[in-house]
């Protein structure tokens, strides 16, 4: 350990000598997620707008209020912004959710009409699909738009019944031309809000990932450069095992990637104001994210014969991987092609964690943090046994 | 050989694919000694080193290190060698100070044992000055020096040296030899292998001659000059009645050879010192008076010429 630890350590102080560590590791994510941030922050929700979402309708009530929302979601749906498929029970809804047919079910309860009518709070209910976070939200917003104006429209009805100037029936036909209005309070119960980024997170957490696999791909990098510079050779005449090396190399990846990863979180809270979670969740996302990423990369880099190749391999599939997990935008229909490809990289993995723990509890993590850790561990062992070939003069 | 020798490899081969790049070498080299691996680039030499240094698997043949075998996977005989590559193996972004330290404590070597080994090195390499500096800002003939210095920072029983003056100007070079000499003569063996004659000539005890991956000739200098029937040469400058003194010195014993000519008398001897005294006897007991004397003795050169029929340059 104690090889390893100093092998790491010379690493390190190389490394805080050579100024790019900083700008990859520091400067590059949080600048570019600053100007993500100014650019797309205020219309994260913007994003697909150009797509149209798939939501569910589960309409327990079947009264006046129910009819004047479905009127809303047809309207949305005529104007081919939305597409609304109808479903007769609540578990229906949430299974088409859990299985990604639907975007989002808005869930009109039992008592809807009768609590309005008695002038009662009502709750609507929006269950969004964690993978849609773009989705999710719209349907939140007209679920929100229809219920602040449902309230306000209440409000007025409810005196005009009571000094009979209007019929209790036509209150759903006021509540409907109040759903246009904009929001004046909240009456919903938003589950899918507390499933996604806000948009600086987001970016921070997205480009962070993204900037980390240049990071974690050092660790092998620099065993090229060792033996194209000759100090292999040495390294390897000395009395330690071969294996220290290749674990020095990686500890000193993971020490860097640990580093920047919570200074950059640290920092984007401050700076941006990026709401990340609960720190411990956090930590964990982070761990599992940086540990899996440096095996991919010491596994990709592994396969190259320069320091030169690696730079150019790591690259490519940091790219692709960004690309792929959604780090620059995200995507927002899961059931796309590409939107199950995704899964198959840390990036969204790291994202969809931070997306659980922004509302959910940590235990909520853990299947992220599952999916890193395994991904860590299968790469972690060709990582290994690849480089054993770099560990050569 | 001495009762166990610092070094003992016996019958190393190396192939790569078709390309037999190391067949059969066997030497040894006791403590105190300095061998010299002479031989002319791709001769084999960096990988015989390789395997004596456990960086690379063998063919065939063994390795020990103070009776202890030395292959890929031991670590132990390790500690007794001093490895300092061809290429400079040294951190440029790294001080002097900082690159001596991270390789002692490679070699396990911790508190003020690190720091006095550390600031010996400093001493011997005449780096102590600059031991804060980086060394990349180091000139050639100082990164050498630096690059020597690590592989002496443990005290090793055996010191490989693989080229150690490519690229260095000749004062850096002077110094390096100084240092060598100086480590030898402490009692340290040396592996140097170089494709510089007169290194070898200065520096090793005993020379192997290497090419095509075989020794072709093993021993002191000496022997092998005496191997391709070289001998040394004494010019003697007199006057007086040179030709009672011809007849006189060609009865001497060692003497293979005697010829004068306009008042320089030529003698082929075996052994020029062992001979120079009698002979200038000799001269001045014939009522000669001798002006100059001039001993040759016959370099590397030949010999290598001799036994790879090539010059070592190519």
């Amino acid at each position: 350990m104690k090889t390893i630890w100093n092998i790491a350590r010379k690493d390190l102080a190389l490394r805080s000598r050579d100024r790019s560590i900083f700008i990859i590791g520091l400067v590059a994510p949080l600048a570019l997620a600053f100007i993500f941030n100014l650019v797309f922050g205020g219309s994260i929700n913007d994003v697909g707008e150009s797509v149209r979402f798939e939501y569910g309708l589960v309409d327990l009530d079947q009264g006046d209020v129910a009819l004047a929302f479905g009127d809303v979601m047809a309207n949305l749906e005529s104007e081919a912004l939305i597409s609304v498929e109808r479903f007769g029970t609540e578990a229906a809804g949430r299974t088409a959710v859990e299985d990604g047919t639907v975007d989002a079910i808005i869930i009109l309860p039992a008592d809807l009409t009768s609590r309005i009518t008695s002038g009662e709070p009502a709750k609507l209910e929006v269950v969004g699909n964690v993978d849609s976070p773009t989705g999710a939200t719209i349907a939140s917003s007209i679920a929100e738009r229809f219920s602040t104006g449902l309230a306000s429209a209440t409000d007025a009805a409810l005196t005009a019944v009571a000094t009979g100037v209007v019929d209790p029936t036509g209150i759903a036909e006021a509540a409907a031309e109040a759903g246009a209005l904009p929001p004046l309070a909240t009456v919903v119960d938003i589950e899918a809000g507390i499933r996604q980024l806000d948009a600086a997170t987001f970016f921070v957490a997205g480009l962070s990932i993204f900037f980390m696999f240049f990071v974690a791909g050092l660790g092998v990098t620099s065993m090229l450069e060792e033996r194209r510079d000759g100090t292999m050779t040495r390294l390897i005449a000395s009395p330690i095992r071969r294996s220290s090396i290749i674990a020095g190399k990686a500890l000193t990846s993971v020490l860097i990637g640990l580093v920047a990863m919570i200074t950059l979180v640290i920092t984007s809270t401050l700076v941006m104001g990026a709401n990340w979670g609960r720190p411990l969740g956090v930590l964990l996302l982070i761990v599992s994210a940086v540990l899996a990423v440096v095996a991919l990369m010491s596994f990709v880099g592994g396969l190259a014969k320069t320091a030169e190749q690696a730079g150019n391999l790591q690259s490519i599939v940091a790219v692709t991987l960004g690309m792929l997990g959604g780090t620059f935008v995200p995507i927002s229909d899961p059931t796309s092609f590409l939107g199950k490809l995704r899964f198959l990289t840390p990036n969204a993995w790291f994202l969809r964690g931070l997306a659980d723990l922004s509302g959910g509890s940590i235990a909520d993590t853990l299947p992220a943090v599952a999916v890193l850790a395994l991904i860590a561990v299968v790469f972690g062992a060709a990582a290994l046994s690849v480089a054993r070939r770099v560990v050569t003069t | 050989m001495t009762e166990r020798a610092v070094l003992e490899a016996t019958e190393l081969n190396k192939r790569y694919g078709d390309l037999h790049a190391v067949r059969g070498v066997s030497f040894h080299i006791d403590a105190g000694e300095t061998y010299g691996l002479l031989g002319p680039n791709g001769a084999g030499k960096t990988t015989t080193i390789a395997m004596v240094g456990g960086l690379l698997e063998n063919d065939g043949g063994q390795v020990l290190i103070e009776g202890e075998p030395m292959t890929v996977h031991t670590l132990d005989p390790r500690r007794k060698i001093g490895l300092v590559p061809q290429d400079l193996a040294i951190y440029p972004d790294l001080t002097a100070r900082e690159n001596l330290t991270f390789f002692a404590r490679l070699y396990e070597l911790g508190g003020r044992r690190l720091k006095d080994r550390v600031e010996n090195v400093l001493e011997v390499i005449g780096l102590r000055d600059r031991a804060d500096d980086r060394a990349g800002e180091f000139s050639g003939g100082m990164k050498r020096r630096l690059n020597i210095g690590i592989g002496l920072l443990h005290e090793p029983r055996l010191l490989i040296l693989d080229e150690p003056t490519v690229g260095v100007d000749p004062q850096s070079r002077n110094a390096i030899l100084e240092s060598v000499e100086a480590l030898s003569a402490d009692g340290m063996a040396v592996l140097y292998t170089t494709h510089y004659m007169e290194e070898a000539e200065r520096l090793a005890n005993r020379v192997g001659i290497i090419d095509q991956g075989e020794i072709k000739a093993e021993g002191t200098r000496r022997q092998l000059v005496q191997m391709v029937g070289e001998r040394d040469r004494i010019s003697i400058t007199a006057n007086g009645p040179l030709e009672s003194v011809v007849s006189d010195l060609r009865a001497l014993s060692g003497v293979q050879d005697v010829g004068a000519s306009d008042g320089q008398i030529t003698l082929l001897v075996e052994d020029a010192s062992a001979l120079l005294a009698l002979a200038l006897e000799t001269v001045a007991k014939n009522g000669a008076s001798v002006s100059s004397v001039v001993v040759e003795e016959p370099d590397l050169e030949a010999a290598f010429l001799h036994l790879t029929g090539k010059a070592l340059r190519d």
